[in-house]
C-alpha cells in the first residue's frame, strides 16, 4: 500500500514540470470597421492598409478613434446615432485632428500655414499624411513636402536651427530607454523628456525663425539636466563594474588559495 | 618541512582574504538594513489656525516621532511630544479636564506637559512653533 | 583563549570526537575528482537565497498594487537593493544550472544505482522543487513578464482531461491570474516550497551519511558496483582521503569559482534574467508580444508546441520525467564506468543533445 502511493507520487512528481505553453494571441480583436473594409477594394480598403503603418496603429488608435462609429456591431457601425463621423471636409480637417490634439491645433491656428486655412493653406494631411500618418520628426520638413507650395529657404533655416536639439532629444530618449529596460527606475526622467518633447514640438508649427531660435536655446537647458541625471547613473555603473571586477578577482584569488593549499596535503 | 611553512603561509592568506571578504559581503546587507535618513514627516509643519478650536487638540507626525499641538480653553497655543516619558505609549487628550492621559500606566500632564501624577519622571518635551498669518509652523 | 574554549566544549559534548568522526576521520575514496564538491556548491546556493529572498522581503510587498512598486524601490533607491535583488535573481538561475552539472556527473559516473536509488530520487524530487520554486518566485515582481509567463505556464495544466480546467483555477485561484495567485503564490515561494526543499536536503545527506560516498568508476580496475543485497553496510573507504581538510578544501575552491562566475554574472551581465518586459508593471488587458518562460523551461515549451494536442506534449514529457525520476529502477545492470556502457552513454549524450536542440529551437521560434 506505502509502495503503491509511493509509486503514485513519484508518478505525479513529474507534473510539477510542465509549467511552460502555448503561446498567447498577442493581437488585439479585429473591429467590425477592419472586417470590412480589409476586403473591400480601392477608396474604401485602402485606408486599412495605410493606417496599419501609422502611428496610431501602433498606440492602439483604432478607426473610430477619428471617425467615431460602433466597432463592435457590424450593423449600426456606421450610424451617426452611435457617433459615426465619416470623413471631415478639407477645411474642417484640423478641428478633426484637433479634438485630440489641442495643443498642435491651437499652434496651427496662430502659425501662416493655419491662417490660411480655407485659402489654399496646407492642412494636418497636407504633411502628416491622412490615415497613414507620420509621427511628428524633423523629416517631415523637405524640400520635396514643402516645395510642393513656397520655396525652400525659410523652412530650410528653422530646419537647421531645430536639427541639432531633435538629435539631442532621440539621444537622450535612447539612452532613458535603455535604462528603463535594465531595472533603472526612469519615470522622472522620462515625464522631463515628454515636457520638453512637447515644448519642442510646438515649434514645428512656428514660422518664425527667431523664436524657433531662441525657443530652442531654453529647450537646449532643460536638456542640459537631464544629461547630467543620467551621467550620474553612467558612472553609478561604472563604478558598479569596478567593484564587480575586483568582487570576481578576489573569488579567483581564494580559489588559487584554497586549491594551493589543498596540494600540500596530497 | 617545507611544505609546512607554505601551508601556514596561505593559512595566513586565505584567513585574510576570507576576513576581507566577510566585511565586503557584510557592507552592503548592514548599508541595505539601515534605516533610511530623512523618512518620517518632514522637519517642518504648517497647520492652519483655524483647523483648531480652543479646548482641543491636534495629534500629527513630526520629525519621525508623534507630536500634539493643543489650544487651552484661554486660548493659548502649546505644542508637545505626544510620546510619554515613562514607557513611550502615546498619551491622549482628555478634554474635559484639559490634560493628557497616558492609557498605559496612568501618567497625567498638564497643558503645558509638566507631570501632574503617575509614573513619568519628566514632563513631555515642549517643540518650538511660530504663528504668522493663521497658519502655526512646528519647528 | 581557542583553545580553552575547545577544551571547555569538548569536556562536556565530546565535540574532538565528532570531529574525529565527520571530519578528519571521514575518509572519501582516493580517486574522488571535482564533480563532488556541487553538492557543497549548491548548499552554499541554497544558503544565499534563503538569505537574500529574507533580507527582500523587508521591502517586497506581495500585494498585486504594491508587488511592481516595492521592486521598482529595491532597485532604485534602497542601498544596494540592486545588488540583493540581482543576487537572488541571478542565483535562482544558477542553482537550476548547478543542479543540472550536479545531476550529470551523477549520470556519467552511475553514482545513481544501487544502493543509491533514494539519493537519486530525493535529488530528483529536489531539482523540480526548485523549479516550481523558480517559477513562483517569477510572478512576485508582478511586471508583465511575471504576469504572462505565469498565465502562459498554468495554462498548460489545462490540458489534463477532465480535471485540467477546475485544476488551472485552483492553481491561479480564480478564472484567471489575478492577485489571487500572487497571493498563493508567494506564499509556496516564500513560505512552503523553501521547508520542504530544506527537509528533502536534509533527507538527501542523511542517505549520504548512511550509504557513505560513492567511489567514481574511473581509475580503477574494477568498475562495477560492489552492492548486494544481503544487510545493512556502511560503504567506507579505508585508506582514503580525509573529508577535512583535504577534500573540504576542493569544496571551498569550487564554492570561489562558483562565486566567481556568479558574481561575474551580478555585474556585468545583470540584465540575464530579465527581458525588457521585467520592467513593465503587469497589465492584464495586454498582451506583451513575445512572452517566453525562462531557459531551463525552454525545452518544455518547445515539446508542448511540437505535439499537435497539447495533452500529448504534456504526456510524452510526463513519461520522460517519471523515466529519469525512475531510473535507478529501471538501469540495474551494476556497472558504471560510462564507456563500458555504451547504449547508456549514446542514450545520455543524444537526450542531452536533444534538450539543448529543444530549446535553442524554443528560443529562436
Amino acid at each position: 500500500m506505502i509502495a503503491k502511493n509511493i509509486l503514485a507520487i513519484l508518478l505525479l512528481a513529474p507534473l510539477l514540470f510542465l509549467q511552460p505553453a502555448a503561446a498567447v494571441a498577442a493581437e488585439q480583436p479585429e473591429t467590425v470597421c477592419i472586417q470590412c473594409h480589409g476586403s473591400m477594394p480601392d477608396r474604401l480598403g485602402a485606408p486599412v492598409n495605410l493606417w496599419r503603418g501609422s502611428v496610431h496603429a501602433e498606440n492602439g488608435i483604432s478607426c473610430n478613434g477619428c471617425h467615431g462609429g460602433d466597432p463592435k456591431d457590424a450593423a449600426n457601425a456606421m450610424s451617426p446615432q452611435r457617433g459615426f463621423l465619416g470623413a471631415p471636409k478639407e477645411k474642417d480637417i484640423p478641428a478633426f485632428c484637433g479634438r485630440c490634439h489641442p495643443g498642435v491645433y491651437k499652434d496651427y491656428l496662430a502659425s501662416a500655414h493655419g491662417r490660411a486655412l480655407g485659402a489654399g493653406g496646407p492642412t494636418c494631411v497636407t504633411c502628416h499624411q491622412n490615415h497613414q500618418v507620420m509621427k511628428a520628426s524633423l523629416a517631415l520638413i523637405n524640400e520635396k513636402s514643402c516645395t510642393r507650395c513656397h520655396s525652400f529657404e525659410r523652412a530650410r533655416a528653422i530646419r537647421d536651427a531645430m536639427s541639432g536639439t531633435e538629435a539631442r532629444i532621440v539621444g537622450i530618449s535612447g539612452r532613458i530607454e535603455k535604462f528603463q529596460v535594465s531595472g533603472v527606475d526612469t519615470e522622472k526622467m522620462g515625464k522631463a523628456l515628454f515636457a520638453v518633447r512637447n515644448r519642442f514640438h510646438t515649434l514645428f508649427h512656428d514660422v518664425d525663425v527667431n523664436r524657433v531660435k531662441s525657443e530652442s536655446a531654453a529647450i537646449n537647458k532643460e536638456l542640459d539636466k537631464l544629461d547630467q541625471a543620467l551621467k550620474v547613473i553612467d558612472d553609478e555603473h561604472a563604478r558598479r563594474r569596478v567593484v564587480g571586477g575586483i568582487a570576481v578577482a578576489a573569488a579567483l584569488l581564494l580559489a588559487f588559495l584554497f586549491h594551493a593549499m589543498k596540494k600540500t596535503y596530497d | 618541512m617545507e611544505n609546512e611553512g607554505r601551508r601556514k603561509f596561505l593559512g595566513v592568506c586565505v584567513a585574510g582574504c576570507t576576513v576581507a571578504a566577510a566585511a565586503a559581503a557584510g557592507y552592503p546587507v548592514l548599508r541595505y538594513l539601515a534605516p533610511r535618513s530623512g523618512q518620517g514627516g518632514a522637519a517642518k509643519l504648517v497647520i492652519p489656525a483655524g483647523e483648531l478650536k480652543e479646548g482641543d487638540a491636534k495629534f500629527f507626525e513630526f520629525a519621525g516621532s508623534s507630536a500634539v499641538l493643543i489650544k487651552t480653553s484661554s486660548g493659548q497655543l502649546v505644542a508637545l511630544s505626544a510620546v510619554c516619558t515613562h514607557l513611550g505609549c502615546i498619551v491622549q487628550w482628555v478634554k474635559e479636564k484639559q490634560q493628557f492621559l497616558c492609557p498605559c500606566h496612568g501618567g497625567q500632564f498638564s497643558t503645558d506637559g509638566t507631570v501632574l501624577g503617575g509614573p513619568p519622571p519628566r514632563p513631555l518635551a515642549k517643540i518650538p512653533f511660530t504663528v504668522t498669518e493663521g497658519n502655526i509652523t512646528i519647528g | 583563549m581557542l583553545n580553552r574554549l575547545y577544551r571547555w566544549l569538548d569536556l562536556r559534548y565530546g565535540i574532538g570526537e565528532i570531529a574525529e568522526k565527520e571530519l578528519t576521520g571521514y575518509l572519501l575514496p582516493r580517486n574522488i575528482n571535482e564533480w563532488y564538491s556541487l553538492g557543497s556548491v549548491l548548499l552554499v546556493i541554497f544558503a544565499i537565497q534563503v538569505a537574500t529572498g529574507m533580507l527582500l522581503m523587508i521591502y517586497y510587498v506581495p500585494d498585486a498594487d504594491k508587488a511592481f512598486k516595492s521592486v521598482s524601490f529595491i532597485m532604485n533607491e534602497v542601498p544596494f537593493g540592486w545588488f540583493i535583488r540581482l543576487c537572488h535573481a541571478v542565483g535562482s538561475n544558477m542553482m537550476v544550472a548547478v543542479l543540472l552539472l550536479h545531476m550529470l556527473s551523477t549520470l556519467m559516473m552511475g553514482s545513481y544505482k544501487a544502493p543509491r536509488e533514494l539519493n537519486w530520487v530525493t535529488g530528483f524530487t529536489l531539482f523540480a522543487l526548485v523549479q516550481g520554486i523558480s517559477l513562483t518566485g517569477y510572478l512576485a515582481p508582478w511586471s508583465q513578464l511575471s504576469f504572462w509567463a505565469t498565465t502562459v505556464a498554468t495554462n498548460s495544466v489545462s490540458a489534463i482531461p477532465v480535471l485540467g480546467p477546475t485544476l488551472v483555477e485552483f492553481l491561479r485561484g480564480g478564472k484567471l491570474v489575478g492577485p489571487a495567485t500572487l497571493g498563493r503564490f508567494f506564499a509556496l515561494h516564500a513560505a512552503v516550497l523553501p521547508v520542504v526543499i530544506a527537509a528533502l536536503i536534509g533527507a538527501h545527506l542523511f542517505f549520504l551519511k548512511r550509504t557513505g560516498v560513492s567511489a567514481p568508476p574511473f581509475g580503477r580496475d574494477e568498475t562495477a558496483n560492489p552492492f548486494e543485497a544481503r544487510e545493512y553496510h556502511y560503504q567506507g573507504h579505508p585508506g582514503g582521503i580525509p573529508f577535512f581538510p583535504n577534500y573540504a578544501l576542493q569544496d571551498l575552491s569550487s564554492i570561489s569559482i562558483y562565486f566567481a562566475v556568479f558574481l561575474a554574472v551580478v555585474f556585468f551581465w545583470p540584465n540575464m534574467p530579465f527581458t525588457p518586459d521585467a520592467f513593465v508593471p503587469a497589465d492584464p488587458f495586454k498582451t506583451p508580444a513575445h512572452i517566453k518562460p525562462e531557459w531551463y523551461f525552454l525545452a518544455n515549451y518547445q515539446t508542448l508546441k511540437i505535439f499537435p494536442s497539447e495533452l500529448l506534449g504534456l504526456s510524452v514529457q510526463a513519461a520522460a520525467m517519471t523515466f529519469l525520476a525512475l531510473l535507478p529502477f529501471i538501469d540495474r545492470s551494476p556497472e558504471r564506468h560510462p564507456l563500458k556502457r555504451p547504449l547508456f552513454l549514446t542514450l545520455v549524450i543524444a537526450g542531452i543533445l536533444l534538450w539543448i536542440a529543444l530549446s535553442v529551437w524554443g528560443h529562436l521560434s
